[in-house]
This record gives structure tokens, C-alpha cells and sequence, in this order.
């Protein structure tokens, strides 16, 4: 009885998991390998035909060229711009910092979907203020679409989505910043090393951990990102900013194809899984350094 | 003089971090015809509360944010009660199997919702909880257990064993020792645990999205993502709705900011 307790404590948590990731895990490839209809369910084993759908679809394959860019360049242009703020908070000015550290966090406390309504109001083609103010200084014509435009949307749902992930980076990298050890930059000082030299040669080895952990775990939760795609554009126009969580959407729940959906999910959850196992590479080379 | 020019760059900054956030702000109280006015105009003597009204009687929000408060506060309720029994068992037990039950919960996290979401919501039709409280609360239960029990392992790793220890000669027993000494020195930890646990059911869209059908269920944030762009002509209302919606995460983080910093700063790096 004794030896059972821990087991028996674990049991609701373990029911949730197995719920919300074993079995759906499960089901999801037996439903990649089969014909499944909304109304009726499976009816049958069609061996790889969903998987070749979907990478016969040119759809797939914009949509995965998109999310890598969203991904990866969105997260570096967030990881740059949030270094650059923790720079500047690092240098505590006193109860100002606090207060601006604060105001500079608000983007990345608010919902993601309050984020994307905010952006997608802000770049509105009448009525919003940016277009106005760029039409007032003579950069573009007055009524300019942003998101209704194919050439710009995905980079104008990128700039939503870096706005609302550099505060993340911020605060991460002013914790790194703040557990330098001072002495280093006083013997560089001692030695007279100019401000550049002591910013390459001290600042930036010393965040290197805390960099490549966020440079993983920003990518894979960008890859992920469902949210900000689906307020501001749905994919469009034209599916020029479809994104792949958007289109497993689009393949289950509006064409109502569920298993080439399913397959799409697999080849995700491939990609994810060896993102994860990345990050797991990192976190361990940052332990053993 | 440089720390001058340095306080002007910070607040200048500041002010085009917010962009967004003050736009919203300024339209969620323009009346209509001024919200639709061009050149557009960042304040005026028109502006007044009314869009935070009309939006609970022009729009579902009143329902919606009834159904936002359901979800979250059951959500956040199951998740500590199943989440500190697990914490209780990992921080106070040695069993076979231990770090693989830890390694479990920890990959659960990374998991990507579109690949769980249609074997969800099948089995959610199943089971006939499909566009119901019930079928969305055990889905954000089981989305946040995973980290809710690694926060609140963390916490109850704090607390020394001694105490425990104490009790348990004095005839006390496991779980009463967790309800009586445990529970009560992780107050602030499971404090801080369950505002994350609400900020995470409320905040959630995907999963909300997609298992929910009709005004009676959706939440907030399904209301304002579905409806951005199909009722245009209420700007200012929908305005009004992200505004009212933000206020609660920014009080919450506001009030916990030095914790849930430090304890996020703790995760990410361990």
C-alpha cells in the first residue's frame, strides 16, 4: 500500500497526459493512414495517399517556406531588439528603468490575439494611423493596403509577431546581463579596453547560454504560432502568409479533409520533435560548459 | 546631461513599443463616426466610455466573458488539485520510474497544439463534449497540468523536510502532512502558480477556437479573433473588448511581476 501512494498520486495527472498527448498522438497517425470523413469517422486504411497530398499540395510547401521564415527571422530580429533593451535597462537610471522595463514588457503580457487585433487596426488602409502618418511624409499613397497586400502581409504579421516576443528575450537577456561578474569588466577596464571591445569580448561570450537557448525555444514556439497568422490575415491573401498550424485549419475543419490534416500534423510534429531534441542538445552543452 | 538624453531615448522608445496598445486605446472611445474619419485623430472631445457598454448589448462579450471566467477559474482549480497531488508525489517520494514520469510531463509542454487537434476534438464530439464548458476545461486542464506541476515541484522542493518529518513521528499522516504543513508553506508559490494557470486558460485561442461552435461557449479571445474584420463597422467596440480583456493579465503580472520573472528565468535555463 505504501509503495503505491506516489503511483496513486500521479494517476489524475498521468489520465490528463495520456489524454491530451498520448492518445490523440496515437490517433492522429492511425488517421494520417486513413480515410476519415467528419461525419462518419474512419473507413479504412489508404496507406500513404494523405501524406502524398499533402506533399504534392504547392500549398504545403509555401506555407512551410513561410512559417520557416516567420520562425527563424522573426526570432532573430526579436532576440537582436531585445538585447538591445536590456542593454539599455542595464544601465539602471534609477526609477525610470523600472517603470520603462515595465511599459517595454506590456506587448508580451497581453493576449496574442489582443496583439494581432491591435496591429491589424493599427496598418488598416483607411483608417489606421501608420498608413496616415507614412502617406503625411510622402512615403506611400494614401489608402495603402499592408495586409491585404500579398507582397507584404507575412512581413507585417512577422513585425506583429517580433513586437510581441523581443520582451521575452529582454528579460531573459537582462538577467544574463546582471550575472556577468563585475570584476571581468573592471579588468578590462584596468587594462583600458574601450566600451566596443568590452561589449565582444565580455558581454557577448557571456550570454552565449542564454542565446542559443532562446534562438531554439523562439523558433519552436514561432513554428507553433497559430495565433497572430490567424487574427490578422487567416493566411491570406491569396495564402501569401499561410503558415503551417494555420493550415492544418484550413485542411480539416474547412476543406473537411481531416486525414490529410492528420498527415500534415505528423509531418509537424516530425519537424517539432527534432527542434525539441535540439533544444535539449543546448540546455545540455550549456550545463556541461 | 547623458542621463538626460538617455531618459528622452527610453520614453520615446516607450511610446512606439505602445503604438498598437494606445491606438486601441484611443479608438475604444471615439464614437463610431470618428473611429471612421479620415485623417484619423488620436483624441477628441467626442470621446467618452460608452463602446465598454454598448459592446456587452451590441455584441455577445457579456456572455462571453462569463464563459472566459468559467473555463479559466474551473480550469485553474483542477490543474492545482491534480497538479500539487503530482508535485507531492515527485518532491516527497523516491519510486521506480520517477524520472521517467518527469521526462513525460516536461516533453508534454513542447507539444504542438495542431498536432493533437484533431483527434481532440473527435473524441470531444464522442464523447459529446464538443462546444461545451466541460470538453474546453479539461482540455486547458490537461494543456497546463505539465507546467503547473514543474512550478509547483520547484515550490515544494523549498520547503524543508524537517517540519514534515516532525509531524509524520507525531503520528501524523502523508497526506495529512501535505494538507497541513505543505499546502500552507507553498501558499505563495501556489499562488503565484494559479495566476499562471488562469492567465493561460484565459489568454488560450487555439484550442478555444476549434472545440467551441456557438456564442454560448466561445470565450473572449474567440470572440474578438473570429470576429476582427466581420463586424468592421464596430471597431471601437472590439477596441473596447481587447482593452477590457488585457486588464486582467497586466493587473495579475503587475502584482506577481518578481516572482513569475525569476521562476520563468529559472525554467528556461534548467
Amino acid at each position: 500500500m505504501k509503495k503505491a501512494t506516489p503511483y496513486l498520486l500521479l494517476v489524475p495527472a498521468l489520465l490528463f497526459t495520456v489524454f491530451v498527448l498520448v492518445y490523440p498522438l496515437v490517433q492522429n497517425l492511425i488517421n494520417s493512414f486513413s480515410d476519415v470523413s467528419m461525419i462518419t469517422g474512419r473507413s479504412g486504411w489508404t496507406g500513404f495517399s494523405n501524406y502524398k497530398h499533402v506533399f504534392h499540395d504547392t500549398l504545403f510547401w509555401r506555407s512551410f517556406g513561410n512559417t520557416s521564415v516567420y520562425a527563424v527571422v522573426g526570432t532573430v530580429v526579436a532576440l537582436i531588439l531585445g538585447l538591445g533593451f536590456a542593454l539599455l535597462l542595464n544601465l539602471k537610471l534609477g526609477k525610470i528603468t523600472t517603470v520603462m522595463g515595465c511599459l517595454y514588457t506590456v506587448p508580451w503580457i497581453i493576449s496574442p490575439v489582443v496583439a494581432g487585433f491591435a496591429w491589424k487596426w493599427l496598418l488598416n488602409d483607411h483608417f489606421g494611423v501608420v498608413n496616415y502618418w507614412l502617406a503625411s511624409a510622402g512615403i506611400v499613397k494614401a489608402g495603402t493596403t499592408w495586409l491585404g497586400n500579398p507582397g507584404t502581409a507575412l512581413i507585417c504579421v512577422m513585425l506583429a509577431r517580433i513586437w510581441q516576443f523581443y520582451p521575452f528575450a529582454m528579460v531573459m537577456f537582462l538577467a544574463g546581463l546582471q550575472s556577468i561578474p563585475q570584476e571581468q569588466y573592471e579588468a578590462a577596464a584596468v587594462d583600458g579596453a574601450t566600451m566596443v571591445r568590452r561589449f565582444f569580448h565580455i558581454t557577448l561570450p557571456n550570454l552565449k547560454t542564454v542565446t542559443s537557448v532562446m534562438l531554439v525555444l523562439g523558433v519552436i514556439w514561432s513554428f507553433n504560432d497559430f495565433n497572430m497568422v490567424f487574427v490578422m490575415t487567416r493566411g491570406g491573401p491569396m495564402n501569401s502568409s499561410m503558415v503551417l498550424p494555420v493550415l492544418v485549419r484550413e485542411f480539416s475543419f474547412v476543406q473537411f479533409d481531416l486525414g490529410k490534416g492528420s498527415a500534415l500534423s505528423v509531418v509537424i510534429f516530425a519537424l517539432l520533435t527534432t527542434l525539441s531534441y535540439l533544444y535539449l542538445k543546448v540546455l545540455a552543452r550549456g550545463e556541461s560548459t | 546631461m547623458k542621463k538626460t538624453l538617455l531618459s528622452i531615448v527610453m520614453i520615446v522608445l516607450a511610446l512606439l513599443v505602445l503604438l498598437p496598445v494606445l491606438w486601441t486605446l484611443s479608438t475604444s472611445m471615439k464614437p463610431l463616426s470618428e473611429v471612421n474619419q479620415y485623417p484619423p485623430q488620436w483624441t477628441s472631445s467626442a470621446m467618452s466610455l460608452k463602446p465598454y457598454v454598448d459592446m456587452f448589448f451590441y455584441l455577445p462579450f457579456l456572455t462571453y466573458t462569463l464563459n472566459s471566467l468559467i473555463v479559466a477559474c474551473s480550469s485553474t482549480v483542477l490543474t492545482l488539485l491534480f497538479g500539487s497531488l503530482a508535485a507531492f508525489a515527485f518532491s516527497r517520494f523516491t519510486f521506480p520510474g520517477k524520472q521517467v514520469f518527469l521526462l513525460i510531463f516536461l516533453l508534454s509542454q513542447m507539444l504542438p497544439g495542431a498536432s493533437v487537434i484533431i483527434p481532440l476534438f473527435q473524441l470531444l464530439q464522442k464523447a459529446e463534449l464538443y462546444d461545451t464548458y466541460w470538453g474546453l476545461i479539461l482540455v486547458h486542464t490537461a494543456v497546463l497540468l505539465p507546467f503547473v506541476i514543474w512550478l509547483l515541484y520547484g515550490f515544494f522542493q523549498t520547503i524543508p523536510r524537517e517540519i514534515e518529518d516532525a509531524a509524520l513521528i507525531d503520528g501524523c499522516s502523508r497526506m495529512m502532512a501535505l494538507r497541513k504543513i505543505i499546502l500552507p508553506l507553498a501558499l505563495p508559490g501556489i499562488g503565484a502558480t494559479a495566476l499562471f494557470s488562469f492567465l493561460g486558460s484565459w489568454n488560450e485561442f487555439f484550442f478555444a477556437l476549434i472545440l467551441t461552435s456557438s456564442d454560448s461557449t466561445r470565450t473572449i479571445p474567440v470572440g474578438i479573433g473570429l470576429f476582427v474584420g466581420e463586424y468592421l463597422d464596430v471597431w471601437n467596440q472590439m477596441a473596447a473588448a481587447a482593452i477590457l480583456f488585457s486588464i486582467p493579465p497586466l493587473i495579475l503580472f503587475t502584482l506577481t511581476r518578481k516572482t513569475f520573472i525569476k521562476g520563468l528565468v529559472a525554467g528556461a535555463s534548467k
